[in-house]
């Protein structure tokens, strides 16, 4: 059993209207020729840290990214072209899901372990994270372009001298934004909310 | 921690349908190529290592290399324990052309159907590092008792994304891989399937020590020689070994002009002392998101079987690395590495009782 405290969030299912104003002011500049999901990614991930007080990661950090549908949108762009000529060197790496990664990695000045999950389900995603974090602690994210588009970020750091008030995920509809604990073991998800 | 064996394997690439044909064709040196055509003025005839299985249905085609995989691999004995699907191109060659509205899950949905699979299920896209990341996380998830048996399955088959897009990127070459070689002049991909079983109750000849991916966003199509150094000290780090504990080094080396440079500047930053290097793209391809556990199912086989892949192409002097054109004769430790897009680098250890 491992618990984490949520040192940050940034929970935008769909994001505010002017997320792309607020992705360039992050950025310092316009982001250029890196698609819709990717830009979508960054804003989230970069106002998650900023929520927890991060500019960068510790090195022996790991991002995990998961996604329903990820680069699809610019998969089916390019796959339309793709039966008369080669398709644009961007437009390809548009379609690749670790370009995020990388992206997100130069952005924060930071080299380490990283990794996309398509479609795979929240518990195995934290049973994984758990066995995979050491001090540096996660940063997990979901990020969608469907439906107004979804980027959904926690920054999770270990934290061992929390043990109650927890109780089971499986009670409730889990809203992030309350939660400020979570206790992860084969048996489930227990959380912790902000008011208990 | 527990100690996790790696207890079955399973091998379809343009070599053969399974591990033991593939290690017959190398033997023999009968590595032959076949050809795709691209359109455009960039495009061209392009050799590919595809495998030599015919079926004009993507999926029924895909749903028995699987099938077949698995079964050499003993997969029916961890259904219950955690599926890693590795691919960088997913059930893309399926719906083309004009295939809209994609999602992973129904991808995800048809290979756990075909395996029967009940255990927790993950898909990993980190490009060519892809497979080798499942195994670093099938690692992770084992030795802490989470799960006590893990199948890693890299799937790489046909499309035309993939291709058209490395050559839209100049990244293929028009001949034949040559690792590390003079005359490299780019990548020849290829297709694989191939399962690695994973289990911290069943005992095998292969340990898996540790592992590690390190991405940086530096060169977002490149290899990058700091991160090559950095992944192969974590990667030492995180098995408990240093640097001289290391026998072979199966590297990246795909033939490309610019990365394997790269890659031999961080081999050589790495260790003071190189370990005999080894490069399985000349026989089989770059089968990118499955490369992981492909090059490891067939380099295991042949480190037991004593087989050796032979290259076509002088090694560059100027790289300042070589590769050892015969078996070594004592191979204990080995490092197995992949360098991809996105800036991931990765490379796992595996241990020979």
């Amino acid at each position: 059993m491992k618990t984490f405290a949520i040192s940050g969030r940034c929970i935008a299912a769909p994001p505010p209207a002017d997320w792309r104003e607020h992705l360039t002011l992050m950025l310092g500049a316009k982001p250029r020729r890196i698609g819709t999901w990717a830009e979508l990614g960054l804003y989230g991930a970069l106002r998650c840290m900023a929520d927890a007080g991060e500019t960068t990661l510790p090195e022996d950090a790991i991002i995990m990214l998961a996604s329903r549908r990820g680069t699809y949108t610019a998969t089916d762009l390019v796959l339309g072209q793709i039966h008369d000529d080669l398709p644009m060197p961007q437009a390809f790496l548009q379609t690749q899901p670790s370009q995020l990664l990388a992206l997100l990695a130069a952005q924060t000045n930071w080299r380490g372990h990283a990794c996309f999950f398509a479609d795979t389900e929240l518990h195995a995603l934290l049973r994984l994270a758990a066995a995979q974090a050491v001090d540096g602690g996660i940063l997990l994210g979901w990020v969608d372009e469907m439906d107004g588009g979804s980027t959904n970020w926690l920054r999770l750091r270990h934290c061992a001298s929390v043990e109650t008030g927890f109780v089971s995920a499986l009670q409730y509809d889990i809203n992030f934004n309350k939660i400020i604990y979570l206790q992860i073991s084969a048996a489930g998800l227990q959380l912790r909310h902000a008011d208990s | 921690m527990k100690s996790v064996y790696l207890s079955g394997r399973g091998l379809a690439c343009s070599l053969g349908l399974d591990a033991g044909k593939s290690l017959e064709t190398l033997s023999r040196g009968d590595v032959a190529t076949a050809s795709c055509f691209l359109p455009g003025v960039m495009g061209g005839h392009f050799p590919y290592h595809a495998i030599s299985y015919a079926c004009n249905n993507w999926n029924e085609r895909a749903r028995e290399l699987v099938r077949l995989v698995a079964i050499e691999a003993g997969a029916q004995q961890a259904r219950a324990g955690a599926l890693f699907i590795a691919t960088s191109s997913f059930d893309i060659g399926a719906g083309e052309p004009g295939a809209t509205h994609r999602n992973y899950s129904a991808f995800t949905d048809k290979i756990v159907a075909w395996l029967e699979w009940s255990g927790p299920v993950y898909v990993i896209n980190t490009a060519c590092t892809s497979s080798l990341n499942a195994l670093i996380a099938a690692h992770a998830l084992l030795r802490t008792g989470e799960v006590e048996d893990a199948l890693v399955l890299g799937v790489e088959l046909d499309n035309l994304l993939t291709l058209g897009g490395f050559a839209a990127l100049q990244l293929l070459s028009p001949g034949s891989s040559k690792p590390f070689g003079t005359h490299r002049d780019g990548l020849v991909l290829g297709e694989a399937v191939a399962a690695l079983r994973l289990s911290t109750r069943e005992f095998s000849h292969w340990k898996m020590l540790g592992g590690a991916n390190v991405v940086d966003g530096s060169q977002p199509t490149a290899a990058s020689a700091a991160a090559v150094v950095s992944m192969y000290q974590r990667a030492l780090a995180s098995s408990g070994l240093s640097a001289d504990a290391i026998d072979l080094i199966k590297v990246q080396a795909a033939g490309s002009p610019g990365n394997d440079a790269i890659e031999a500047q961080g081999l050589r930053a790495a260790f003071s002392t190189l370990p005999a290097l080894v490069s399985l793209k000349a026989a089989m391809g770059h089968t990118m998101g499955a490369s992981g556990t492909a090059e490891i199912a067939l380099l295991t086989a042949c480190l037991e079987q004593g087989m050796w892949p032979r290259y076509t192409d002088a090694v560059d002097e100027t790289l300042g690395v070589d590769l050892v054109a015969h078996l070594p004769d004592s191979v204990r430790r080995v490092m197995a590495t992949i360098l991809g897009f996105g800036g991931s680098h990765a490379s796992v250890v595996l241990e020979r009782a």
